[in-house]
């Protein structure tokens, strides 16, 4: 049992030596997105923009799949090789950024209207690129739909590298800005920060993060693949830095397993992926009760004469003056247990 | 920042909050507003910030109306109740040098931070704090962008006397760099001897406003 398992895993690093293409650039992408996708995703979360990444990855589907009724049609002319399928996707999702945007603006009261509209949009021209492209062979659709490592081609990984540097360098120059906003809307809007724009912008470079995700992932998770491991880290974090790392780790080791395992089981890899990630949520999950249960434990064989809820406590921390100086021992243990 | 109230009126559906408002001030002043509660402070700095929709030429900020601004430039805001996030963990420091656009922790952003007596929280999770020091972090917040105008909203609520008289200092310094300040207050002791001005609201949306010097030997 134990040597097969060492033999796939020597096969797996023997074809990586071997079809060095077909294995390094989904590890190399692989990881720059792990990185990427739980830094968009924080943003996601705390904007509540969950939905719109759904909608724009359905969009962006169908510029994929425009792309391969494209190179489909000019195969066998001059312009065979040019045509990357996930260029378009990132074409189409920011026409689908700027749609929803549009769509907004007929409905005073309904604007989440414009999300299920540009979804199925997006959707029913996907199916008519799949059908008219004439290669409707179950695979392509279901690498798109559920990931698969094996379909990430030099262009397609120069396109990749690009676009990642392009969304780290929006990063690195606007970090400030964004946060400010994620956490106070209206203190950003008046202490002199554009809004609207960074609000456009922050949206165009969610739609660029998906289309070159989506052939790892695939369409149906791109937003678990975000989102999960946030949900993990914010249970956990200390500060924001402190969370966002820890996101980034989840991330990593789901999607290097993901990729390996799929690999050796020949299951979509976006499907292990977010597996993983919902494996990690559930230890994280299981771990904060252990917490909790080992604390009231405690609490109760050191048998305090009151029961203080460490959660008040922390808030109220200045004002606990009435309680007797040997309750105010216990509260600083508390408090010392909580931080650790 | 010169402000021009210019006949300004408003109501949430059927209720009027505020009925035929006028009055300016000029850069540099300081405007105490007062009134029970319900009496449309908050509603007032609302619609200034254009967090409520108003029709055109009632408000004008340097001559301009508010409804041309295409975005706002350095107002700090204190809102009487903050519309933070809270549920994603994150630190005073943090809030704080993401909020300061210059490069951080020069002498400017120390002295704010320690004139609010942040120091001692300055690590902590926000969600740790209570609400006199998450009330302390804001005006911080709001003062780090180096406002041309500063609007606090019942500031002094749920601060200890130590951190009041604090905030009165900051005040005077303000005041003295004439940076405009808009404070609403319950209480009325609180920076008397600083306003330029003092609007009224009544729940009845009747209003005064009176300009000291004018009238303060009266
Ligand atoms: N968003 C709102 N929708 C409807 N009514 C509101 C809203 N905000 C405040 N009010 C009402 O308007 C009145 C004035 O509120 P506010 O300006 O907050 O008073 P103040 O700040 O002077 O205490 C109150 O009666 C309040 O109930
Ligand atoms: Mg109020």
């Amino acid at each position: 049992m134990f040597n097969q398992n060492f033999l796939v895993f020597l096969g797996f690093f023997q074809d990586l030596i071997k079809y060095k293409n077909i294995y390094v650039y989904p590890i190399i992408v692989g990881v720059i997105i792990g990185c990427l996708a739980p830094l968009i995703g924080s943003v996601i979360v705390i904007r509540r923009l969950s939905f719109i990444a759904d909608t724009l990855s359905h969009f962006s589907l169908a510029g994929v799949c425009f792309g391969v009724l494209l190179a489909h049609q000019l195969a066998d002319t001059v312009f065979e090789n040019t045509i990357s399928p996930i260029a378009l996707g990132i074409v189409f999702s920011v026409i689908g950024t700027l749609l929803i945007e549009k769509l907004r603006s007929f409905y005073k009261n309904y604007k989440e209207l414009s999300m299920p509209i540009v979804m199925s949009f997006g959707a029913a021209l996907s199916g008519i690129f799949i059908a008219l492209s004439g290669d409707s062979s179950s695979n392509i659709t279901s690498s798109l739909l559920f990931g698969s490592i094996s379909i990430v081609e030099l262009k397609d990984f120069i396109v990749i590298l690009v676009m990642s540097l392009i969304i780290i360098i929006f990063i690195v120059i606007f970090y400030k800005k964004i946060i400010t906003l994620c956490f106070d809307e209206t203190f950003a809007k008046v202490s002199g920060i554009n809004v609207k724009l960074l609000q456009l912008l922050i949206t165009i470079i969610l739609a660029v993060f998906i289309s070159i995700s989506m052939e790892i992932v695939g369409v149906l998770l791109i937003s678990s693949l975000m989102i999960v491991p946030v949900a993990s880290s914010i249970l956990v974090g200390k500060s924001f830095k402190n969370t966002c790392i820890i996101s980034v780790i989840f991330s990593e080791v789901s999607i290097l397993l993901g990729i390996y395992f799929s690999y050796t089981l020949s299951v979509p890899t976006g499907s292990l992926i977010v597996i993983f990630n919902i494996v990690i949520l559930l230890f994280i999950m299981i771990y904060r009760n252990l917490i909790k249960c080992f604390k009231k434990k405690n609490t109760k064989q050191l048998d305090y004469s009151i029961t203080i809820d460490p959660n008040t406590i922390n808030e109220n921390v200045d004002e606990v003056t009435e309680i007797n100086e040997e309750d105010k021992e216990i509260v600083k243990e508390e408090n010392l247990e909580n931080k650790e | 920042m010169r402000i021009k109230v210019n006949d300004l009126s408003f109501s949430y559906g059927q209720k009027t909050i505020l009925n035929h408002l006028s009055f300016s001030i000029n850069t540099g002043d300081f405007l105490t507003i007062t009134g029970k509660n319900g009496s449309g402070k908050s509603t007032f700095i609302k619609c200034l910030l254009k967090l409520h929709k108003i029709p055109n030429g009632m408000i004008y900020m340097d001559d301009v109306d508010i409804n041309e601004i295409k975005k706002y430039h350095n107002i700090g805001y204190v809102p009487q109740k903050a519309e933070f996030n809270y549920e994603f963990p994150i630190t005073v420091k943090e809030i704080l040098s993401t909020a300061y656009q210059q490069r951080t922790y020069d002498q400017f952003y120390k002295s704010i931070v320690s004139s609010l007596n942040l120091n001692k929280f300055y690590n902590e999770n926000i969600n740790n704090l209570s609400g006199g020091q998450l009330q302390r972090l804001f005006i911080a917040r709001a003062l780090l962008i180096k406002p041309r105008l500063l609007i606090l909203d019942e500031p002094t609520v749920g601060i200890d006397q130590e951190n009041v008289n604090n905030l009165y200092q900051i005040l005077k310094q303000l005041k003295n760099e004439k940076i405009t300040i808009i404070l609403i207050t319950h209480d009325q002791e609180f920076a008397k001897d600083l306003y330029d001005h003092l609007l009224h609201l009544d729940e009845d949306t009747n209003y005064t406003f009176t300009t000291i010097g004018d009238d303060k030997n009266v």
